[in-house]
């Protein structure tokens, strides 16, 4: 059996039992533990696709920067807050759950579709690397959204310095 | 046949890198110690064997077969994965760490590394900073004030030099045109070819971002005995305890010297004084200048407080480095 297969469904597996357990555990800890290890598994399964800089990326953005902000929140906001669960919530997100599951659906197929075709096949790839690949596409064809996205953050980061900042008291 | 020959290679590979890195890290923790006492004008471990030589195998002994004391309230999985998510990732670094050129030996290709995957560097930032989540684990999992704080100390300084020690990076990563931490070495030529000469502010950055991310004095406010008895290692006890200043004090700072290096002082390029084994002698040369410029600011100056640490982060550093990028990037549209 090719190591590759191997490596697949030992990370999916891995990928789909912590998904589960980010849903079922009643421990918000454990249930971020969970949360760490399937996308640790899902890097593991760019890197098993010859994608490495998504891997190395979704290691570095996703499994660390993100989810060491849900840590400190969860450290620091009182434990009584956190524990508050209306179940009309959870009735209320099943529909956009559903949506949002649609559109990746939809992406993933789209992908897998369009992945035969443009300049960059797999040889390409493997030859020039992977992030030069990125580049080329996010600098040239998608140099547009790129853009508005950056500004999309730094209006959202400029919102949360206004909404942290403090008021001066005057005495 | 070719699949298992190559898992076995790997895997032995893996064994030498991880054994090495263990004895190393045992006689690091010699060196420190040494270095220190002469610092701090003391003759350091002195009595078992010549001058404390055999002091890390007492040491380690002494560590294995102490009473293993687990609080009675503590999160008893976490605390236990906490000491082991400390270490893990900062030895899994090794593995994008080329330590030379691939030689000749007896008719046998040797390649000094694991992997040499074009995004090494990012690897090495990505494990390094999944190290953070032993300590911020073993605060919690500790269920006590004390770890508590230190482990959110930990995060909130973390995060800050994380992201100034990641855009510090780009700099010599613009210069050399790649991830790969080969291609970096061999983008650097000669004396005056090595990137220390012209990116010395991201130098600057990782500096203060290597002291911060390996818990060392400047920066040691997780630790900080004098305000919370010993951080968020407060409740550990025998080996678990030790690998927490295994993984950060000892493996952390040697991989990141060794990353700064190849960043820097061009990695194992040097003269060929020393017959074909000159790449490796003239890399951990570099590598332990690098260590022992560490252990030197670590027992020489005071501890910063927590807010003026992040100040440096987000205030001095962050736009330094921006700065470092913006700089790098005209000069080499001007030069082409």
């Amino acid at each position: 059996m090719d190591l590759g297969v191997v490596a697949f469904w030992i990370l999916s597996a891995i990928a789909v039992v912590s998904a589960f357990g980010v849903v079922f555990f009643k421990n918000i800890i454990y249930a971020v533990l969970s949360l760490i290890s399937a996308l640790i598994a899902i890097s593991g399964l760019f890197f098993n696709l010859g994608a490495e800089l998504v891997g190395a990326l979704q290691i570095l953005i996703y499994a660390v920067a993100i989810v060491v902000f849900y840590v400190l929140v969860i450290s620091t906001v009182p434990e009584y807050k956190g524990e508050a669960v209306d179940p009309k919530y959870a009735l209320l997100s099943a529909p956009f759950g559903f949506m949002l599951f649609m559109e990746l659906a939809f992406v993933s197929v789209y992908g897998l579709w369009k992945s035969g075709t443009g300049i960059f096949t797999p040889q390409v790839v493997q030859e020039i690397s992977n992030a030069k690949a990125v580049a080329t596409m996010l600098f040239t064809k998608y140099l547009f959204p790129f853009e508005v996205a950056s500004l999309i953050l730094l209006v959202a980061m400029i919102g949360a310095i206004v909404l942290g900042k403090k008021d001066i008291v005057e005495d | 046949m070719e699949i298992l020959g190559t898992v076995i290679g790997v895997v032995v590979k893996s064994l030498i890198f991880i054994v090495g890195m263990f004895l190393a890290a045992a006689y690091l923790t010699l060196i420190e110690r040494k270095f220190a006492g002469h610092v701090q004008q003391r003759p350091g471990p002195l009595h078992v064997g010549f001058h404390g030589l055999l002091q890390p195998i007492a040491d380690a002994l002494k560590v294995l077969t102490k009473e293993d004391i687990v609080p009675a309230n503590v999160d008893r999985v976490l605390f236990y994965l906490a000491s082991l998510l400390a270490f893990v990732p900062a030895i899994m670094i090794l593995a994008v760490i080329p330590f030379g050129e691939p030689f000749t030996l007896f008719g046998i290709e040797i390649k000094p590394y694991i992997t040499d995957l074009n995004v090494g560097l990012i690897l090495a930032l990505a494990f390094g900073s999944i190290s953070i989540y032993g300590v911020i684990f073993a605060g919690w999992a500790s269920n006590s004030k004390y770890p508590m704080i230190g482990g959110l100390r930990k995060a909130a300084v973390l995060i800050g030099y994380e992201v100034a020690l990641g855009f510090a990076m780009v700099g010599p990563l613009m210069m050399a045109g790649s991830f790969s931490l080969r291609e970096i070495v061999a983008a650097q030529d000669g004396f005056f070819g090595a990137f220390i000469w012209y990116q010395p502010i991201a130098f600057i950055v990782i500096l203060f971002a290597i002291l911060a991310e390996t818990g060392r004095t400047p920066f040691d406010v997780q630790e900080a005995e004098a305000e919370l008895v010993s951080g968020y290692n407060t409740e550990y006890s025998g080996m678990k305890f030790g690998l927490f200043p295994l993984a950060e004090w000892y493996i952390g700072t040697f991989v990141l010297s060794a990353i700064a290096v190849i960043l820097f002082f061009g990695g194992w390029k040097g003269p060929q004084i020393f017959g074909f084994l000159s790449p490796f002698i003239w890399f951990f040369l570099k590598v332990a200048m690098m260590f022992m410029f560490f252990l030197w600011v670590h027992w020489t100056l005071p501890r910063y407080r927590v807010d003026q640490i992040t100040e440096i982060a987000w205030k001095v550093m962050l736009p330094l480095s921006l700065l470092n990028i913006f700089i790098t990037a005209i000069i080499i549209l001007i030069k082409g």
